[in-house]
């Protein structure tokens, strides 16, 4: 999804510096986040990313420049509006722990003012969307669910205000695999239906290509590249992104997904085969799925967003593990 | 065992009014002590500085030993239940206080984060989210401080704040073990229900508690109302040092005062302590009356030089004057028998090596053992005095007064203090060595008062005066005996006395 200029900005970033004490760790950043975006910030450790993240709700303050909010001076807004148009994620998930499920959920909308019943109709809404079911989870504590499960919880509870902007600081990087690859599933599905604005952060390229709609690579403070990830795949800027692009492949050649063939590969176009012998797959579905599906099919057809971004053969598949294995 | 019940079946409204008052004592100190340590913590958190300081401070607090924290208190806010409280209170800042700040400190900073990214305010992230992840921690706290209030509530009653410290002290003063143990196990089963209680709070839900908590305040504020209520008729106090022979007398001064003029009632504060809590109490107007030995006063209460060898007329005489002129008080005529100082050893020991006299200790004193009364062996008219008067050259280990009976009936020791009407004479089979020197001045008890309570209660000091020149020595040491070894109450004992020598002329039979 290539971001157009006439989409209206949710968060610019003007000439922003970050110095704890003498040390300046972002120097200056510049940065514009569309409305209903899906952003990711990926880089490693003291890149500089989280403090990034949390200079937009002003939980770090800048040290020179101005960050833009829907247009306006975040620093002379109330603090309390400020952070009210923006749910919150963290990695250590922070549920309230002497609270419920449901009382965790409910903490903003109550802050608020929402009428109790609005409130209590939401929590059951969104325990169903995220799979749920509210009768056996409303009423349960933190410590009674599974690492997974919590942060479903402290992702409803970012939401259920229905804020404009979501920041989610490596919210899944304490996870183990399959419930990461579930979560990355569930924010592409909210992001999908609820079209907020979403700036994410992570160190793992494959779940900053797997997400964003946008990706900006940080490096020591300074962001090397922002682009979509079929721009990063194909036109890095540097070795750096390029080096972090390749060492982000999965662990297992079964997970990588396919999305990532094409990225890295590039993708073909519509064969001129009967309909019967193309398989349709999501570009988040791994390379498990597709070497079954090429048991019975020559051609797999790659969608985005229901749309076909392109075509894979057997060849593609073989030619992007030989590369892999080359690195 | 069977002594035990009996004790207890004859005690038992007394130990409930211990209880009671045990119970007021230590609750109140408990609220007080979280009303000061909790928020003081809550606003220490933000304040790391602060809140080194703070608990360093709590700690000395605690570090003092807790009967010189009731005497550095008595100066200040004098004797009885407000000492008692505040020391109470010192005592339990440290745990509620260490408790309450560690367990909101301690919390995981990436809570903390959350709480501020969604723009919570001060006030609400206390409440909804520090205070009930710290909660477990801060009830720990407040029962860790109710179990040391409720130990240390016991040394109350050295103070007459009351409490079941009383069964304790007497227990130990009169050598009587189920009185001790009374008192020891009702604190201790005091404790660990209060425990119970407080951990019941934690997990209660809210509306129980609060209910609950409202029939404690009703139930304590009753209880106040009512003691209010009780004393709305004119009362005189009348207070007594620990002891069986104070106990008495204080009981035929009620009897006596009672019988002369129906509209006083006479409050009594038995065992309340030793010769200068009972001074100053009595000077602080918290009690009116308590009787005192025409010796004691001259040696501690008031200022001046001592001639030697009085008589017992001239003793009283210069006791009276001095206490008239230095502190505007009264001592009423005094009874007859002398309770000075004596020495007494074993009739075996006595046997053995001839004694009779005090100067007849100088032939044995390698032998001597001599276990005392730490009061004793300090005062100058004690032990140091007679060490000169005599040329004896002993060191004497200090002992509680009830304990060195025990000690010297067991051989432990061969040479106790004594005083001359001390029941354990007689039960132990003691021999009193005579104070050929004439070293030891003159004991006798009279009732001490304010000069201007005398005046405004001529009939009670009437009243009093009936008692001047009774009771020989032989009389009080067959009275203590009653009580000290045979277990009848003061105020039976007190009364038989006072029937059979017919001192109760109105008919108050």
């Amino acid at each position: 999804m290539e971001p157009t200029t006439t989409k209206p900005v949710a968060i610019t970033f003007q000439h922003v510096q970050k110095a704890f004490g003498d040390q300046v760790v972002i120097p200056d950043l510049n940065l514009t986040v569309e409305q209903g975006e899906l952003f990711v910030l990926v880089g490693t450790s003291g890149s500089g990313k989280t403090t990034t993240l949390k200079m937009i709700n002003r939980l770090d303050p800048l040290t020179k420049g101005t960050i833009l909010v829907n247009g306006q001076d975040s620093s002379q807004m109330p603090v309390r509006d400020l952070r009210w148009q923006m749910g919150y994620v963290l990695q250590q998930i922070a549920l309230f722990p002497t609270m419920t499920v449901a009382q965790n959920i409910a903490v903003i909308p109550e802050m608020k003012g929402t009428a109790k019943k609005v409130i209590n109709q939401t929590i059951d809404e969104l325990l169903t969307e995220v799979g749920l079911a509210p009768a056996d989870y409303r009423n349960r504590l933190p410590r009674e669910l599974s690492g997974g499960e919590q942060q479903r919880i402290g992702i409803l509870r970012a939401i259920a205000a229905n804020p404009e902007i979501v920041l989610m600081d490596e919210p899944f990087s304490a996870l183990d695999p399959l419930s990461r690859q579930q979560l990355q599933d569930l924010v592409l599905r909210l992001h999908a239906r609820y079209h907020n604005t979403i700036v994410f952060v992570t160190h793992d390229m494959n779940e900053a290509l797997k997400l964003g709609n946008r990706i900006g690579v940080m490096r020591q403070g300074q962001l090397v590249q922002v682009g979509t990830p079929t721009e990063l795949a194909q036109h890095p800027a540097n070795a750096f992104v390029r080096d972090f692009f390749g060492a982000s492949r999965a662990k297992n050649v079964y997970d990588i997904y396919v999305g990532r063939v094409g990225l890295s590969q590039g993708y073909l176009p519509k064969p001129a085969v009967a309909a019967g012998r193309i398989q349709t797959l999501a570009a988040q579905a791994t390379l498990r799925t597709a070497f079954k599906a090429f048991r019975t099919h020559d051609y797999l057809a790659i969608t985005e967003d229901q749309q076909v971004r392109g075509y894979l053969d057997r060849q593609r598949v073989v030619a992007y593990l030989s590369e892999h294995e080359a690195d | 065992m069977q002594t035990l019940l009996q004790t207890l079946a004859d005690r038992r409204g007394d130990l409930l009014t211990a209880l009671w008052q045990h119970l007021g004592i230590s609750l109140t100190a408990l609220v007080l002590a979280m009303v000061i340590a909790i928020p003081l913590a809550i606003w220490a958190v933000r304040r790391p500085k602060w809140a080194e300081g703070l608990l360093q401070l709590t700690s000395v607090l605690q570090t003092i030993p807790s009967l010189a924290l009731l005497g550095l208190l008595i100066p200040l806010v004098g004797i009885g239940t407000v000492p008692a409280v505040i020391a109470l209170v010192i005592y339990a800042l440290l745990p509620i206080f260490q408790n309450t700040y560690l367990g909101i400190a301690e919390i995981d900073p990436s809570i903390e984060e959350a709480a501020d990214a969604f723009a919570m305010s001060r006030m609400r992230k206390l409440f909804k989210v520090e205070l009930p992840i710290a909660l477990p921690q801060i009830i720990a706290g407040i029962r860790t401080a109710l179990v040391l209030i409720i130990g240390t509530a016991t040394l109350a009653a050295l103070i007459g704040a009351g409490g079941l410290g009383t069964f304790i002290m007497l227990g130990i003063d009169r050598n009587d073990t189920p009185l001790l143990l009374i008192g020891a196990i009702s604190s201790a089963l005091l404790a660990i229900l209060l425990s119970a209680l407080v951990r019941w709070f934690q997990t209660a839900k809210p509306r129980q508690a609060l209910v609950m908590f409202g029939v404690i305040v009703a139930l304590l504020g009753g209880g106040g109302a009512y003691s209010v209520y009780a004393n709305r008729v004119e009362t005189v106090t009348i207070a007594g040092k620990l002891g069986s022979e104070p106990d008495i007398l204080i009981n035929m001064y009620k009897e006596l005062i009672e019988a002369q003029d129906k509209h006083v009632k006479v409050t009594l504060k038995p065992n309340f302590g030793k010769t200068t809590f009972l001074y100053s109490a009595l000077k602080n107007d918290q009690i009116d009356i308590y009787p005192e030995f025409t010796g004691s006063v001259l040696e501690t209460l008031v200022k001046g030089q001592n001639p030697k060898r009085m008589t017992a007329k001239q003793t009283y005489q210069l006791a009276q004057k001095r206490l008239r002129q230095q502190a505007d008080m009264r001592l009423l005529k005094p009874m007859r028998y002398n309770n000075t100082y004596a020495l007494a050893v074993t009739a075996q020991f006595q046997r053995e090596h001839h004694l009779k006299t005090i100067s007849d200790l100088n032939r044995v004193e390698g032998l001597l053992k001599p276990g005392m009364t730490l009061e004793f062996i300090d005062r100058n008219d004690g032990l140091k005095g007679l060490k000169k008067a005599y040329g004896l050259d002993v060191t004497a280990k200090s002992m509680e007064p009830a304990l060195r009976y025990e000690a010297i009936s067991k051989g432990r020791i061969n040479l106790v203090d004594a005083y001359a009407t001390d029941s354990e004479l007689r039960q132990y089979n003691l021999k009193l060595l005579k104070d050929d020197q004439h070293f030891f001045p003159t004991y006798q008890g009279a009732p001490l008062m304010k000069a201007s309570f005398a005046g405004q209660h001529p009939q009670i000091v009437r009243a009093l005066n009936k008692l001047a020149g009774q009771i020989s020595e032989t009389d009080m040491q067959e009275m203590n005996y009653e009580v000290n070894v045979q277990k009848r109450s003061a105020a039976k004992v007190a009364r038989a006395y006072l029937v059979k020598h017919h001192l109760l002329t109105t008919g108050a039979e």
